[in-house]
């Protein structure tokens, strides 16, 4: 009896707990969302600033959003950033981690020091002293020089996710047995090492995406007009009209939402693979 | 006929010599273990023959060709690891045809092959799983199939059982030797475990601190140890320090054994007798003395239970000995019970004391 009791307790000392969990997620989400639902909101609000909930309704600054002069080329120009410094991300740092794992382990703290290293200098100070460095054609002021910058911007992101997969699934030992069944180092990457860091790969692939795709300083001091992105439109419109900068969001927001589920899409539909096979362990 | 050939290898690792001037003749289709504690350079020595690890110096030589220099993908050499090293993205089938395919096998034939290795390692059924979902009795059952199904010239398996539970163990290890026997596949075994170096091994290359200290087949380096160190490192051995006297006497604090080989030592000479439990007989009264057994008086202090025997520690005036008895060749003994251990010549082997 005593021992019932005594469980009764305990569970329901755990029935409390749930209640604790729910209040800090709910804060928690309230938090990161409010924020976002917000700009929904206002992208579709006719007037709202004198109620609690907006006047009315209506579509018509996504209409004048995407009417905007500028409104495709600055799209295109931010998706070629971003997927462009994914995929220089993917060929400098996939190859260059998995290298320092298996024979340069003597060079992983200073990889590390080089990984903090974007962001201990600012921005600002990065891109005037990249402009000044690389002042002659036909990398100044570029695109290419800009894709250059951000990846060095965006690497830690790429590293992080890459180098803790490579640890979790000893990359090592997986390397040996395929180079004692007869494989070259080429085969072992693109049929062991890859296809088993794939959750780390694409987690780094959208860091880096959605990084890229809301990056404002460097693409705004290093080509400016010449090569307009995205984010350098929205930030015209909210000196010219709030509701349709917040309609930018949204279409931004929606944009990186979009393609960061067809990097996952190809990622996990390509091969046949068990995704329990590739959970970390 | 020698087939896999070391000479005098050495390799150092930030100046701390971890294999030093090992050279050894491995003959074809022979199962070798090298047995040593952790950091006696076995597994270094095998990294080395696998290609692994470059040699500081030294050779390698397979079927007559020098080795050293070639890397490991082009060796022909199969490996089993502890940790398995299965590919995690590929099924059991995939895995094993791995190696097949990168020698660009016909795929009909690679079906075949793959039955055939699996058929032996009796996993027929795991085929289309992936090896998440295998024990890791399995596992390492398919790690083994995997780097047989290529044919390698010699197989290398790093402590292929550590990982796996003791029933686990004994049953793999007999698979192995079957399996390894039915081939004739040259295989070189890692293990610190001396029970299955000694269980499966056509010869034991017995190691410490780097450096070989005796080769043999398991029964000579069990009934013959050539040096101290593997007489207590093989088995369970009781050590008398003393000098050498005359032919076939150790003096040592309070007793003078006779026993064989101090012909080998000059008079005076600080030697180490050795003596295995399961070779001393217990008796409660002092026998008929022979002249060539060695007759000392004890005190039970413990009794352990082993099973198969039963371990008594003796004090005898100081020295502690183990002696093994069995239940049917003994009377019952208590503790604290006065006793005689008694042991021939033959069993009492003499060696330097310096390890």
């Amino acid at each position: 009896m005593k021992d019932l009791r005594k469980t009764n307790r305990e569970s329901a000392k755990k029935m409390h707990r749930p209640r604790w969990q729910a209040f800090f997620i709910g804060l928690f989400l309230f938090y990161m969302l409010l924020p976002i639902l917000s700009t929904y909101v206002f992208s579709v609000a006719t007037r709202w600033d004198r109620t609690i909930l907006p006047e009315g309704y209506t579509l018509q600054f996504y209409a004048r959003a995407a009417g905007a002069s500028y409104f495709t080329s600055t799209l295109r120009n931010s998706l070629i950033l971003s997927l462009a410094t994914v995929l220089v991300s993917l060929i400098i740092i996939v190859p260059t981690v998995y290298w320092v794992h298996m024979r340069l382990t003597s060079a992983q703290p200073l990889i590390e020091l080089l990984m903090i290293l974007p962001f201990g200098i600012p921005t600002v100070v990065l891109a005037l002293a990249l402009v000044q460095v690389y002042n002659f054609a036909p990398l100044a002021r570029s695109p290419f020089l800009l894709i250059g910058a951000v990846v060095v911007y965006s690497m830690p992101f790429m590293y992080r996710p890459v180098s803790n997969a490579l640890q979790a699934i000893d990359s090592h030992t997986l390397t040996e047995a395929g180079q004692s069944l007869g494989a070259n180092i080429v085969q072992i990457l693109a049929e062991v090492v890859i296809p088993n860091i794939l959750p780390g790969i694409l987690s780094g692939s959208l860091l880096v995406f959605s990084t890229v795709f809301a990056e404002y300083t460097l693409t705004s001091l290093i080509v400016g007009a010449r090569f307009k992105t995205f984010p350098l439109l929205l930030l015209e419109y909210t000196r010219i009209n709030g509701n349709v900068a917040a309609a930018f969001s949204v279409i931004s927001f929606t944009i990186a939402w979009l393609v960061s589920m067809m990097i996952l899409w190809v990622g996990t539909t390509g091969k046949a693979t068990s995704p329990e096979a590739l959970r970390a362990r | 006929m020698t087939y896999l050939e070391l000479k005098n290898v050495s390799k150092a690792f930030a100046g701390v010599d971890v294999v030093h001037d090992f050279s050894l003749d491995i003959e074809k289709g022979t199962l070798v273990s090298f047995l040593g504690p952790s950091g006696c350079g076995k597994t270094t020595t095998l990294r080395m023959i696998a290609g692994f690890e470059q040699l500081d110096d030294g050779s390698i030589q397979l079927d007559g060709n020098d080795i050293t220099g070639v890397p490991p993908n082009r060796r022909d050499i199969g490996m089993v690891f502890q940790a398995y090293a299965l590919f995690p993205n590929k099924t059991v089938r995939d895995n094993i045809s791995f190696g097949l395919r990168m020698k660009k096998t016909p795929k009909n034939e690679i079906r075949k092959k793959v039955d055939t290795v699996l058929e032996m390692v009796r996993l027929q059924e795991t085929a289309d799983r992936y090896p998440h979902q295998l024990s890791g009795g399995q596992q390492q059952r398919i790690a083994l199939a995997r780097a047989l199904a290529v044919q390698p010239r010699v197989l290398l398996l790093d402590e292929p059982l550590s990982a796996l539970d003791a029933g686990v163990r004994v049953a793999l290890r007999g698979e192995i030797r079957r399996i390894q026997s039915e081939l004739a596949i040259t295989t070189v075994y890692v293990t610190h475990d001396q029970e299955e170096a000694l269980s499966i091994s056509d010869k034991v290359v017995v190691m410490n601190k780097g450096i070989i200290q005796q080769v043999g087949t398991p029964e000579e380096i069990y009934r013959a140890p050539q040096t101290r160190f593997v007489a207590t490192f093989i088995g369970t051995a009781n050590q008398f320090l003393g000098t050498a006297s005359g032919r076939d006497s150790v003096v040592c604090k309070n007793i003078k054994l006779l026993a064989e080989g101090v012909e080998n030592f000059r008079d005076g000479e600080e030697v180490v007798a050795l003596v295995r439990p399961e070779n001393i007989h217990v008796q409660s009264e002092l026998p008929q003395q022979r002249n060539d057994w060695n007759a000392i008086p004890g005190v039970v202090e413990t009794i352990t239970f082993h099973g198969a025997v039963t371990r008594l520690g003796v004090n005898t005036g100081g020295q502690r000995i183990v002696a093994d008895v069995t239940v049917a060749n003994t009377k019952p003994v208590a503790l604290n019970q006065k006793i005689w251990l008694l042991f021939p010549m033959s069993a009492c082997q003499v060696m330097a004391a310096k390890e």
